[in-house]
C-alpha cells in the first residue's frame, strides 16, 4: 500500500520505548490499525495531541512490508473532542465505545458505520446528561453495524411471545423466556417490561434522536448492564465497566483510619 | 547446566528489560562475557544495592534509602504544600528544576478507563488520609495532560476538595520557545483556559 490517508479516530495510544506511542485508530479506509508514531511524547513533537484517544484525524500512514504496525508520519485534528476529557463519567463513556468499537472489529477490516457511530457517540456523549447511558444506546448501533444487533420480539430459544420474565442472554444476542434462560449456561440480565420496550425503542429509532430518549433510573441501569454483559460476550473479553472510575465513591464514603504503614518487601521497589 | 544455558539464562533475565529485544539482550550478554571480571562485579553489585538498599517512602512513595526519603525528612522543605505526580521520574524532573520547595505525593500509576485501572489500583486513599488533618494547606496536581492524567486529576479533585484542602492542576498550555502558529488546536485552547492576569 506504501502510503495511506485516510480518515481516523485514535482508540487508544501507549507509551513506546522512550519517546515514541503506538497508536491503535479506527480509520475511515482501513479499519482498526496500529501504528508507530515517532517522537510523540517529545516537548516539541509534531503530533501535537492528535494522538490523543477520542481525536478525530487525518492521518498518513505508511505501510512497511512485512511489519503489522504502521508508520504514523503525519496527523492533523479534525474534531478533538477534549470537552470528553472534562469529566469522569464523559471520560468512561467515550472510553466505552473506544474499546468496544476495537474489540468487536477485526484488523484491517473497514467498517465505515462503525467509523460514523463511534463520531456520532462522541458527539452526544459530549451533550448528554446521562453519559453512561448515551454510551450504552451508542454501544448497541457499534454492535448492530458490526452484525451483532440485538433480537428482542420473542424468545430466541422456543419463539414464544409471552412469558412471566424477560431475561437478556448475551449469548442468544436477545431476549429469553424464564424457562429457557434457566437452561442457559451463561449469565443473562433479568429484563423488566418497561426496560424491554424502552430497550426495543431504542433498536428502531433512528440513530440521531437517540439523545432524546428518556429513561427511569432503573430502567437506564437494567440497560446499561444488559448491554454490558453482550459486549464482554461479543468482545470475548471484560471490558472496562462504565462504573470503573467511581468504584471508590459507590463503596464508600472518605475514611478516617490512617494507612497502616508499609513494611518489608510491599516497600520494595 | 552447561555453557550455552548459562548464557541462555543471562539473555533471559536482559530480555525482560523494557525495550531490550532478543538481539540486545544478546550483544549485552556477550559484552558482559568479554568484560573484565571487576566490571562485571560492580554491575552485578550495583544492581544487588539497589534491591537491598532501596525502598519506598513510607510517606510520599519516592525512592528512599531506610523508612522516609531525603525530602521527607528534611525539615526546610514547605510542609503545607504536596505534589501529586504519577511516578518517580515526573518527581525528579520536578526536583531537578530547583524552584519546589514543598512536598511531593507519587500516586504510583494513573486511572485509565481504557485499559479498566480504578481508584483501587492508585494510592490515591493513601494521599487523602495523609493530608486530611494534617498541616498540608494545598494540593497540586502534577499528572501527565493524557486521558489518563486529566481522569485522575479530575478524581482527586472529588476526593480532596470536601476536606477543605485547596487543590490545584499545573498550567497545560505552549512550551517555552516555541512558536505559538505551530501549537496544536488542544494545546492553545488549554492555555486560554488556564490564562492569568499579568497587571
Ligand atoms: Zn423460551
Ligand atoms: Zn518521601
Amino acid at each position: 500500500m506504501g502510503l495511506s490517508k485516510t480518515p481516523a479516530i485514535v482508540l487508544k495510544s501507549r507509551k513506546w520505548g522512550d519517546a515514541d506511542r503506538i497508536v491503535t485508530f479506527f480509520t475511515l479506509k482501513h479499519g482498526k490499525v496500529r501504528g508507530v508514531a515517532r517522537g510523540a511524547r517529545r516537548m516539541k513533537s509534531r503530533f501535537g495531541s492528535a494522538l490523543e484517544p477520542f481525536v478525530h484525524c487525518d492521518l498518513d500512514l505508511f505501510e512497511k512490508q512485512g511489519d503489522s504496525l504502521y508508520r504514523i508520519s503525519q496527523a492533523s485534528i479534525r474534531q478533538s473532542f477534549y470537552t470528553l476529557r472534562d469529566s469522569l463519567e464523559t471520560i468512561t463513556g467515550a472510553a466505552r465505545l473506544a474499546n468496544l468499537a476495537g474489540a468487536v472489529t477485526a484488523d484491517g477490516d473497514a467498517v465505515p458505520r462503525v467509523f460514523h457511530a463511534l463520531l456520532e457517540g462522541f458527539r452526544a456523549i459530549g451533550q448528554s446528561e446521562d453519559a453512561a447511558t448515551t454510551a450504552a444506546l451508542y454501544e448497541l448501533e457499534i454492535l448492530r453495524f458490526a452484525g451483532y444487533l440485538p433480537h428482542l420480539e420473542r424468545c430466541n430459544s422456543c419463539q414464544s411471545t409471552a412469558t412471566d420474565r424477560w431475561f437478556f442472554s448475551p449469548r442468544a444476542g436477545g431476549t429469553l423466556c424464564g424457562p429457557c434462560a434457566r437452561h442457559e449456561p451463561v449469565r443473562c440480565a433479568l429484563i423488566s417490561p418497561a426496560s424491554l420496550a424502552f430497550f426495543r425503542q431504542a433498536l428502531r429509532m433512528d440513530p440521531a434522536l437517540l439523545p432524546r430518549l428518556k429513561a427511569t433510573a432503573p430502567v437506564r441501569e437494567e440497560l446499561r448492564d444488559a448491554i454490558e454483559l453482550y459486549v464482554d460476550y461479543v468482545a470475548g473479553r471484560s471490558l472496562p465497566k462504565s462504573g470503573v472510575l467511581f468504584a471508590a465513591e459507590r463503596r464508600s464514603t472518605y475514611r478516617r483510619t490512617p494507612s497502616p504503614v508499609a513494611s518489608g518487601n510491599a516497600n520494595r521497589v | 547446566m552447561d555453557h550455552k544455558g548459562i548464557l541462555a539464562a543471562l539473555v533471559g533475565e536482559l530480555t525482560k528489560l523494557p525495550g531490550i529485544g532478543r538481539k540486545t539482550a544478546q550483544r549485552l550478554a556477550f559484552h558482559i562475557l568479554k568484560q573484565p571480571d571487576e566490571d562485571a562485579t560492580r554491575l552485578a553489585d550495583a544492581i544487588r544495592a539497589v534491591k537491598e538498599r532501596l525502598g519506598l517512602c513510607r510517606q510520599c512513595r519516592n525512592i528512599a534509602e531506610g523508612d522516609l526519603c531525603g525530602i521527607c525528612q528534611d525539615p526546610k522543605r514547605d510542609q503545607t504544600r504536596v505534589v501529586v505526580v504519577e511516578e518517580v521520574p515526573t518527581l525528579h524532573a520536578i526536583e531537578a528544576t530547583g524552584g519546589y520547595k514543598g512536598l511531593y505525593h507519587v500516586l504510583a500509576g494513573a486511572l485509565s478507563p481504557l485499559d479498566g485501572v480504578g481508584p483501587a489500583d492508585i494510592k490515591a486513599q493513601d494521599l487523602v488520609d495523609r493530608v486530611a488533618g494534617s498541616a498540608v494547606e494545598e494540593v497540586i496536581v502534577a499528572t501527565s495532560p493524557t486521558i489518563e492524567g486529566e481522569a485522575t486529576a479530575i478524581y482527586l479533585s472529588r476526593l480532596i476538595a470536601p476536606l477543605g484542602i485547596r487543590i490545584s492542576r499545573i498550567a497545560l498550555g505552549v512550551p517555552v520557545g516555541m512558536d505559538l502558529e505551530y501549537a496544536d488546536e488542544v494545546t492553545l485552547l488549554k492555555s486560554l483556559d488556564g490564562r492569568r492576569e499579568i497587571a
